[in-house]
């Protein structure tokens, strides 16, 4: 993989997850009827007996893996985003939670990947949720090296984490994975930058670099960070940028209100006050479509976060 | 463990004592479904479950998941019935920061084996814990205690399809039915009779037991499971507050803030009919 190579994240995450499970026996997969549509189909035809259906229990689910978790198993639920975090939060909470199960939840198509099945099956608010539960990790990896790195690290760590990925096909970020230092509270330095900071996460990341590269074309040099973990955050990344820059940016593909952008101005109000621009969905459902035209709709494609950087700078 | 018929009414009876131990200091609690219940967790914890109290994380130990999480204080006072935990602990119930909290906490207490208390989450939980255990290769098997109120949960329903579609034979679940949830009987706020047929559609093996004959409750128990490659599920019909008789059927003492004087009556009460010969 070299940068700007396009990749299917599903497809990426099915095969890094079945290749992690070589020497790890106590990994087992469990399939709310989404395991074909999450990259798992290699999975299920490689370790069968590891890969367990329970049809379309998106409730119940969550609480079985909790329940396995407690028997030494390291259970991985993927499904449809809203279907694994929104559908049974409360599972979530209490199961995973308050009981510090070691399971992992991967909600796939995240953020807007559904914009032609609309806002039933869009995801864009499973930060704003998941971020209210204590010892929650969560990741929004926003590119193929990223899935690779937060899947490695989501296995390390021995508690519930939630990893958000797209379906869209995403490009490589990194000009080599060496550059990419995501793990548990870690982002990455993607690019350096004099006048403003630009943190992005998930699927908005690739979209974020574009923007980037369109304002340098335009004289604006834009520190990019990308925040593939964004619980617990990586304090001194932000901390830095506002430091140093002394303006920010967030970018996702998320309710602007309550994700990402809240994370860093709720660090920020406390620690550094700058001004801020936080760019990601307004608070409406957004109309269902195409989803580089849903992208639109929202002000998120690289033109529009372009411009809006630039407005913010005036 | 093998407990004599005998030996576990002595027990029921002790686990009816801690319960009002834990109402005196705590001065409230669900105490009418953990009376209900106490017969059930006696056999279970006495004549039926392979446990330590001493080594309360033994890898081989069957489970207990008291999927009725707000009978805390029917599983506070089994565990320190059986060893698991200081009876003086029970004194410290409704303190702040209390091991024993108003609904039970895995991380905080021997022998607790799942945070239980939303209703709903205890079942698959033990569903889980039942294919974790199948996988690991043990032979351990889960006990889970449901509500009748409970069953209105569809988590419970989840759990109920998943456990017969993955063959769980070592899961048995049991509704405490006393038939009275906090509005009322339970068939009129949301009748989900005849259980035991609802059950046994889902592909469970089903007994529908009186929940108070320790005889019936320990041979039942001991043919577990009831069907080779299915869950068993017993339905137990017991008395709401059962072992104190002024409280007993009624729903007002779903959950019991005694006066002082109300509280010595049902620690009478409950001796007096402990002396009646059974």
């Amino acid at each position: 993989m070299k940068r700007g190579d396009l990749v299917d994240p599903r497809k990426h995450f099915g095969e890094v997850l079945t290749a992690l499970a070589e020497g790890r026996p106590e990994l087992v997969v469990l399939s709310a009827d989404s395991s074909s549509g999450s990259g798992l189909s290699g999975f299920k035809k490689r370790y069968p007996e590891r890969h367990l259906e329970f049809g379309i229990m998106e409730q119940g689910v969550i609480a079985i893996a909790a329940g396995m978790a407690t028997a030494g198993r390291v259970p991985v639920v993927a499904a449809i985003a809203p279907f694994v975090t929104a559908r049974p939060f409360e599972m979530v909470r209490n199961d995973l939670g308050y009981m510090r199960q070691n399971v992992k939840v991967v909600g796939r198509s995240g953020g807007l990947s559904y914009g032609d099945l609309g806002p039933t099956h869009q995801s864009i608010d499973d930060f704003a949720l998941l971020r209210t539960i204590p010892g929650m990790t969560l990741f929004a990896p926003g590119d193929p090296v990223e899935i690779t790195r937060a899947l490695e690290a989501a296995l390390a760590h021995p508690g519930p984490v939630y990893v958000r990925i797209g379906s869209p096909p995403i490009p490589v970020v990194y000009d080599s994975p060496e550059q990419c230092t995501l793990a548990v509270g870690k982002g990455t330095v993607v690019s350096q930058g004099t006048d403003v900071a630009m943190i992005a996460t998930g699927a908005a990341l690739p979209r974020a670099q574009a923007a980037a590269a369109a304002l340098k074309a335009a004289g604006i040099s834009v520190r990019l960070v990308s925040m593939g973990c964004l619980k617990p955050l990586d304090e001194d990344l932000v901390r830095a940028a506002a430091r140093d820059l002394g303006r920010i940016v967030t970018v996702e593909e998320h309710y602007a209100s309550c994700g990402l952008g809240a994370a860093v101005a709720t660090l920020l109000a406390r620690d550094r006050p700058v001004p801020m621009c936080m760019l990601g969905v307004p608070d409406r459902f957004p109309s269902s479509g195409p989803y580089e035209d849903v992208v639109r709709s929202v002000g998120l494609q690289p033109d529009q976060i372009a411009e809006a950087v630039r407005r913010f700078l005036r | 463990m093998n407990a004599s018929v005998a030996e576990v009414r002595m027990q029921a009876l002790r686990i009816r004592r801690n319960i009002l131990r834990l109402i005196k200091a705590g001065k409230a609690g669900h105490v009418g479904g953990a009376l209900s219940a106490a017969d059930l967790t006696a056999a279970l914890f006495f004549a039926v479950m392979r446990m330590r109290p001493e080594q309360p994380d033994w890898p081989d130990r069957d489970r207990f998941v008291l999927s009725a999480g707000h009978k805390a204080m029917l599983l506070y006072a089994t565990l320190a019935a059986r060893g698991f935990i200081p009876e003086k602990l029970l004194d410290t119930y409704g303190d702040f920061g209390s091991d024993l909290p108003g609904h039970p906490d895995m991380h905080r207490l021997p022998g607790v084996e799942a945070s239980t208390g939303a209703l709903g989450h205890g079942l698959p939980l033990a569903v889980g814990m039942a294919l974790g255990l199948r996988l690991a290769g043990r032979g351990s098997r889960v006990f889970a205690l449901m509500g009748d109120g409970e069953q209105a949960e569809g988590s419970i329903w989840e759990a109920a399809a998943a456990a017969s579609h993955h063959q769980l034979s070592n899961l048995v679940a049991i509704v405490d039915c006393n038939g009275l949830q906090i509005s009322g009987p339970t068939v009129e706020v949301m009748n989900y009779e005849p259980l035991h047929e609802r059950w046994r559609a889902f592909g469970w093996e089903v007994r529908r037991i009186d929940g108070h004959d320790l005889k019936l409750i320990l041979n039942t128990l001991a043919t577990v499971p009831f069907h080779p490659g299915r869950p068993s599920l017993i339905v137990a019909d017991t008395v709401k507050s059962r072992g104190i008789p002024f409280m007993e059927g009624k729903v007002e003492y779903h959950y019991w803030k005694p006066p002082a004087a109300e509280l010595a009556r049902a620690e009478r009460e409950l001796e007096a009919v402990a002396e009646v010969p059974a």
